[in-house]
């Protein structure tokens, strides 16, 4: 089944928002965390040009970038975009990110509006 | 009441392509010349600490400590080895202080090293970036480079650091290197020839934007040895004993993006401000410092984080010269990982040497004037496991 | 018996015709390369000019250490160059040219092209002989910029033999692959920089400021040539 949101969790103590899910907040340690919708657009904060790339990564330069969402929580991903901006509107797609061992590896990156 | 804990010997092999021995042998080179500089003598060693963070994926050695042990001939000494990513010589240090400190040992040979050109680039950047977060982290293709360049360009949008401050940081390190016969690097770069001038475009290139070639170390091989003892017998080897009067450890959030400010570098602070606890000292005292510039906008935020400056403005300091060498408070004389090189087991171990030869007045040309309080943080992770020291002269 | 003597004459001049058939030299104008000055990481001051035919054999001396040097595969790259530049010099190879780096009187690094035709030049070699400074970036550049900018080529055709190379050059430049086509070296894949190509990457490749100083240019003159660091280093 290929996800269409990003489902990360929710502190019930604190309200702290994270994705990927974990099990226990960091912030307040509490392990009382429900699953949450993300958000279907955030705003890119600071990214990288990476030319130095890993094995497995096809593009070059690869460009990944950390997204805010308005739930609170901040996402690191790849970015596929002609231009890419701070401050930028990206919305979270499901895509292939890379190979591992021959594999194809699939997550969520970002593409604008 | 935890004992005093003293360094009584500091040895380095040289950093560098060290295609001529093997990892034991580096750490031997290292250990032999530890051993020698701190007179033991016939003294026999108690415990042995090694820190490496990858023979076994290098060099496909593990158990690295054990084998340590006999390969020095010091069996049967109790031996462990420390892993703690690039902060795994740190951690090392600790653990000697902390065996000493308690009363199970009275001395210690702690020995780091790494053979990080054993393999192709792209293998030793992929096993570097394996300490990141698997999911929110390494599965998208980042690697440390891309962590740092992120980090870097969240700094200069909030605080104004510029390009001009991480060369000056890459020049500064360089040329304090030229006076340490163990560093990796020994070249003169100039802020013309890899910032100012149009050719600089070409001279430091773009690996992550908006970092460059010259802003991050190289890849290393080598090993540091220390030996520490029981603050009231160290005047049995040296009339020099250098002090551990503070260590500090914490970690943070893994995922750098999870952080809440992803610019504050929690773990330096935290681990920093228990070492100066400690100590009963503050970072005002400190008379020079060794930082981890894996990356050289680190070298700045750790001088924030740490104390030294008020966090957004160490790059003005930086931009007036008051961490050269001849400044009012020198960052890496040795020349730190930019220069002296990044053999990733080894730098922590290579950190205290530094200390140690400086605050025994035995760092010749690059030695920081009347220097007798230092303080040094190792860097494990993107910042998410940081183990601080203060060490002390009594003149 | 007179019928013999006089083929044997006529075999003898055929020889001198020979050496001119075989004889290769420059058969289109040959345009100057303006020396330029270009700055190192170092500091240092690198001067980049063309070299006379009178200048290899003091070449070969400094390429000829290199020929035993696997690391990096300076061995091929340096018994090629040679090859490339003795065969210029013995008027064996057709519209060779040759440009140098030399910093405080010493050399650098070398660099060679052929002209294939009007439209067309054969990226031959790029050797550094001092380590860590660019040197071979700058001079593979200006190589490139001597045939599209003063000879006015449509394309240079481009190979490597050392990864190293190949990704400096291929991913640098963003040169355009060639299938079908073999390179001149060995049959190589050959990889295109156009003039359109050169154009759009010239302001983040190739640099240097003209006019080189007076005393700076006769510094390099008659240039020293030392041990390359390749060969220290395969030593160590």
């Amino acid at each position: 089944m290929m996800p269409n949101k990003m489902i990360g969790v929710k502190c019930t103590s604190c309200g702290a928002v994270y994705y990927p899910k974990r099990d226990c907040c960091p912030k307040c340690r509490s392990i009382k965390l429900e699953e949450t919708e993300i958000g279907d657009q955030g705003e890119l904060i600071t990214y990288t040009e990476l030319w130095a790339v890993p094995k497995g990564i096809s593009q070059m330069p690869l460009v990944l970038g950390i997204v805010q969402f308005a739930s609170g929580t901040r996402v690191l991903g790849q970015v596929s975009a002609k231009e890419v901006k701070v401050g930028m509107c990206l919305k979270p797609v499901w895509a292939v990110v890379r190979k591992v061992q021959e594999k194809e590896v699939h997550g969520f990156k970002f593409e604008p509006i | 009441m935890p004992r005093e804990v003293s360094i009584i010997g500091a040895g380095m092999a040289q950093f560098g392509n060290r295609t001529d021995k093997t990892l034991m042998g580096l750490f031997k080179e290292a250990a032999t010349r530890a051993i020698d500089h701190a007179n033991l003598g016939d003294t026999p060693i108690s415990s042995l600490y090694v820190s490496t963070m990858l023979a076994g994926e290098l060099t496909n050695q593990t158990a690295t400590a054990s084998a340590l042990a006999d390969e020095l001939c010091i069996i049967p000494v109790a031996a462990d080895r420390v892993e703690n990513g690039p902060a795994s010589g740190g951690s090392a240090v600790k653990n000697a202080y902390l065996s000493i400190a308690a009363g199970f040992a009275d001395i210690v040979l702690v020995v780091g090293g790494e053979k990080m050109r054993e393999v192709p680039g792209d293998r030793i950047t992929d096993l570097i970036a394996t300490m990141t977060h698997p999911t929110a982290e390494y599965i998208n293709g980042v690697t440390l480079p891309s962590l740092a360049a992120m980090f870097t360009r969240l700094y200069m949008n909030k605080y104004g650091v510029e390009r001009k401050h991480l060369s000056m940081i890459a020049v500064k390190n360089h040329s304090n290197a030229l006076m340490n016969p163990y560093a990796h690097i020994h070249r003169k770069i100039t802020l013309e020839g890899i910032c100012t001038s149009p050719e600089a475009e070409v001279n430091n290139p773009i690996i992550a934007d908006p970092l460059r070639l010259f802003d991050m170390c190289p890849v290393s091989d080598g090993a540091a040895a220390v030996v520490l003892c029981a603050g009231d017998i160290a005047k049995k080897f040296t009339d020099k004993p250098v002090i551990v009067a503070g260590v500090g450890q914490a970690t943070d959030i893994h995922a750098v993006a999870q952080r809440p400010d992803p610019t504050a570098l929690n773990a330096v602070k935290n681990s920093s401000q228990q070492a100066f606890k400690m100590a009963r000292l503050t970072p005002k005292d400190m008379d020079f410092a060794e930082l981890h510039d894996a990356f050289t906008i680190l070298e700045i935020a750790e001088s924030e984080d740490a104390g030294f400056f008020e966090k957004g403005t160490a790059h003005k300091a930086v931009e007036q010269g008051v961490t050269l060498l001849g400044g009012k408070f020198p960052i890496n004389p040795s020349g730190g990982l930019k220069a002296r090189g990044h053999p990733v087991g080894a730098t922590g171990v290579a950190q205290i040497a530094e200390l140690t030869w400086q605050l025994r007045g035995e760092a010749g040309e690059r030695q920081v004037k009347g220097a007798k309080k230092a303080f040094s943080c190792n860097f494990g992770g993107f910042g998410n496991n940081v183990v601080s020291f203060v060490l002390r002269r009594d003149i | 018996m007179l019928q013999n003597t006089q083929s044997l004459e006529k075999k003898m001049e055929k020889m001198e015709n020979i050496e001119q058939m075989l004889s290769l030299d420059w058969d289109m104008p040959k345009k100057p390369y303006p020396a330029k000055v270009i700055t190192l990481p170092t500091g240092s001051k690198m001067v980049v000019r063309e070299i006379q035919r009178e200048e290899v054999p003091h070449l070969l001396d400094a390429i000829r250490p290199l020929l035993t040097v696997a690391a990096d595969y300076y061995d091929i790259v340096s018994a090629r160059m040679y090859a490339e530049l003795l065969g210029w010099y013995r008027y064996r190879v057709r519209n060779e040219y040759c440009l140098v780096g030399i910093v405080d009187g010493e050399l650098a690094g070398i660099v060679n092209n052929r002209l294939y035709d009007n439209k067309t030049c054969i990226s031959y070699h790029t050797m550094a002989l001092k380590r860590g400074g660019r040197v071979g970036a700058h001079l593979f550049a200006a190589k490139q910029e001597h045939a599209i900018e003063n000879y006015g080529v449509d394309q240079i055709l481009v190979t490597a033999e050392s990864p190293i190379g190949f990704n400096r050059w291929m991913v640098e430049w963003n040169l355009e692959p060639r299938p079908g086509l073999q390179h001149e070296l060995g049959g190589a894949a050959a990889y295109a920089l156009t003039k359109e190509g050169y154009g759009i990457r010239k302001s983040k490749l190739v640099f240097g400021e003209r006019p080189v100083p007076k005393d700076l240019y006769e510094q390099t003159l008659n240039f020293k040539v030392v041990p390359p660091d390749m060969v220290k280093e395969a030593k160590a």
